[in-house]
């Protein structure tokens, strides 16, 4: 660890703060994603919360102050939590999130009774245990540092080693299991993985936290990629970053570490979930209001057509008494059409440029079109499994089938 | 396909056999005292009404839930050790369609068990899973996230991925459930294909039309076995009636053809 401590640009005690802060945002980045997908989560809340009372049990057992000891304290107590979890499961006499909240009120409630205790002792030094709570950052020392990075890189070696049947048992558990795979040896080592990226984190950010520093990277990596390695790395990046910026904001306002890392987590999980290409929250509403839009302004012009063909050419409210559509959208409508040239206007009557009866002409054909999928779609024999997008068919079919299609369809009426 | 057109392979063993084969969940028998065997080279059904145990079957006879009594053979050997003969397509339903995998890496996963599970794929797994994927026609979507594809394309990537696997026996879970008609079709002239090349294929299937239709032998379960047989002797009034009831199933018009009433 010293030459990284001297690498950074920081004084010393920060420099090992922010070196911690990264181990730990790293590991439960990678660790927290795989139960995440497993759809896990609240186990990991449970296992955390169950380490408040190892650090406890720990602490009277030996006296100790160390991080180290309590540590082995809260793991052992980690991993008896997820024991007892999956045990009260198959029971089968409760549902899991049952369990799980019975499981996760019981330990933090014992580890709130011991903490007491162990205040009551009077003994001198007992203080910190309370930083369990909540996470401190400011105590971590060199040595401590170093031991959560050699449990860290082991985690991850064994993610990296069992990368394969690891995504397999996630994805398809029976799939797995039918190829062979030992999928209930699988979960073990991905609880116990769980157990050591909680040990790793739970003093720095705190029992009653901890889960955000599993959930918060894999939520936030997961908008920005669709493929496992992807998430985990991504996670793992957001993780690190998260936690040094938490831990520094941290140790330089004299909040408490855990919620300031987890309110820096929230913002960078709420900027994925808005702003992510392709899948986030705006970017889906502003595509939902375009195609909106779109079918409103086609809608319009075959109205306007409707109605130029049946007399002369109407007034927009003429218009808006024979479409029967709200006068606000009919406005926008003819506003959108206006601008793109599409219309012509005699005083108050509307009729159709040149180019708008060209518009006109595509709609139509491309309604067509996808009258004639529904109905004449199954005899195409497409070569593979594309499918037909209904706002365009041409392109999703390719020109070949389309024209095809067309055949089929005049053929009919023929 | 006629009753007597169907592959008899003398002296092999079926490709997939359960003898008196019984699981229950908490104490409710789901199966009970299951004999039944599937014929090598041929393209056979598990039918039944719902709650007959048809997945049940399948699931027990792989391993994934525990049986409280019989046995499973797989080529005449005991399954759990020939589970490397068979490729195995589950219900779409139990996967989360949001997990972040691609299409092709969904078809690669039917070979880490054929290359070892730790192992890295080498070029022949690559071309393998191309092959897989051109047969099911989902050779342009192989980089598409799997949550973008529509439930007949889904089952498609499914049955990809147990094409990777080249297993000699197949067993499906209602592939066709809940799936549009042209992949229904498709699909349907691959698993013939596939019978063709030689592999003996088992499929969880509800529509008894098809099954009439287009597939030789069948079992007809209602946690009992009710019959087990080439198609033309299984596929009768009279077997059906027993398993889904008497108001089920009326012999159809002056054709002789079997309707399927609900």
């Amino acid at each position: 660890m010293g030459p990284l401590i001297d690498a950074l640009p920081f004084s010393y005690t920060v420099s090992v703060i922010a070196l911690g802060a990264a181990v730990l945002g790293l590991t439960a980045g990678v660790l927290g994603t795989l139960a995440v997908l497993r759809q896990r989560t609240l186990v990991g809340d449970a296992l955390a919360h169950a380490t408040l009372p190892g650090v406890c049990v720990a602490f009277i057992a030996t006296g100790a102050k160390d991080a180290s000891t309590l540590l082995v304290g809260a793991g052992a107590f980690g991993l008896i939590g997820a024991l007892l979890v999956v045990g009260l499961e198959r029971s089968g006499r409760t549902r899991p999130d049952a369990a799980i909240g019975v499981m996760l009120s019981s330990f933090f409630a014992l580890g709130i009774v011991l903490l007491t205790y162990i205040g009551s002792l009077n003994q001198s030094g007992q203080a910190g245990l309370e930083s369990y709570l909540f996470g401190q950052a400011a105590g971590l020392v060199e040595r401590d540092v170093t031991i959560m990075a050699a449990l860290g890189l082991g985690a991850l070696a064994v993610v990296a080693a069992l990368f394969r049947p690891l995504k397999s048992t996630l994805f398809d558990a029976d799939h797995a299991a039918a190829g062979g795979l030992p999928i209930r040896a699988l979960e073990v080592v991905m609880t116990a993985l769980l157990v050591v990226a909680i040990v790793i984190g739970v003093r720095t950010v705190g029992a009653i936290l901890m889960v955000a520093m599993l959930v918060v990277p894999a939520a936030a990596a997961r908008q920005l990629t669709g493929r496992l390695a992807g998430v985990l790395v991504l996670a793992g990046l957001i993780g690190a970053t998260v936690g040094v910026t938490g831990a520094l904001l941290s140790a330089q306002s004299g909040l408490p570490t855990g919620p300031v890392i987890v309110l820096v987590g929230f913002l960078v999980v709420l900027a994925c979930l808005l702003l992510a290409p392709g899948r986030g929250i705006l970017w889906r509403a502003r595509k939902l209001a375009r195609d909106r839009r779109r079918l409103l302004v086609e809608g319009v012009l075959i109205d306007l057509e409707t109605a130029l063909h049946g007399g002369p050419p109407p007034t927009q409210h003429e218009l808006a008494l024979a479409s029967g559509r709200p006068r606000r959208a009919l406005r926008r409508a003819l506003g959108d059409l206006e601008r793109t040239g599409a219309l012509a206007r005699d005083g108050e009557r509307i009729y159709l440029s040149e180019s708008g009866a060209a518009s006109v002409h595509a709609v139509l054909e491309r309604r067509d079109l996808w009258s004639a999928w529904l109905e004449h779609g199954w005899r195409l024999e497409l070569p593979d499994a594309r499918e037909p997008d209904p706002r365009d068919l041409r392109a999703s079919l390719g020109d070949e089938h389309a024209d095809r299609l067309r055949a089929l369809a005049a053929e009919a009426r023929a | 396909m006629s009753v007597d057109e169907v592959p008899v392979h003398s002296g092999g063993a079926p490709a997939l056999e359960v003898r008196r084969l019984t699981v229950s969940y908490e104490t409710r028998p789901v199966l009970w005292d299951v004999d039944a065997s599937f014929p090598t080279g041929a393209l056979s059904a598990i039918v039944g009404p719902n709650g007959a145990g048809k997945s049940t079957l399948l699931r027990a006879a792989l391993g994934l839930i525990p049986a409280d009594a019989g046995q499973a053979l797989v080529q005449g050997r005991p399954a759990r050790s020939a589970l490397d003969r068979v490729a195995f397509v589950p219900q779409r339903d139990a996967v989360d369609w949001d997990f972040p995998i691609t299409v092709r890496e969904v078809v690669e996963m039917g070979r880490y068990p054929v290359r070892g599970w730790l192992r890295r794929l080498t070029g022949e797994d690559r071309a393998i899973v191309d092959e897989a994927l051109e047969r099911v026609g989902m050779g342009p979507f192989a980089r598409r996230q799997i949550g973008r594809l529509s439930g007949g394309q889904r089952q498609r990537v499914f049955i990809a991925r147990a094409l990777a696997r080249q297993a000699p026996v197949m067993l499906l879970d209602e592939p066709f459930a809940g799936i549009d008609a042209r992949t229904e079709a498709t699909l349907l002239d691959l698993l013939r294909e596939l019978r063709a090349e030689g592999r003996s294929i088992v499929v969880v299937h509800h529509d008894l039309g098809t099954v009439r239709a287009s597939f030789d032998w069948a079992l007809v379960l209602n946690v009992r076995a009710v019959a087990c047989g080439p198609v033309g002797e299984v596929i009768v009034p009279q077997t059906l009636r027993r398993a889904y009831g008497t108001d089920a199933v009326n012999d159809g018009a002056q054709d002789g053809e079997l309707r399927w009433v609900r």
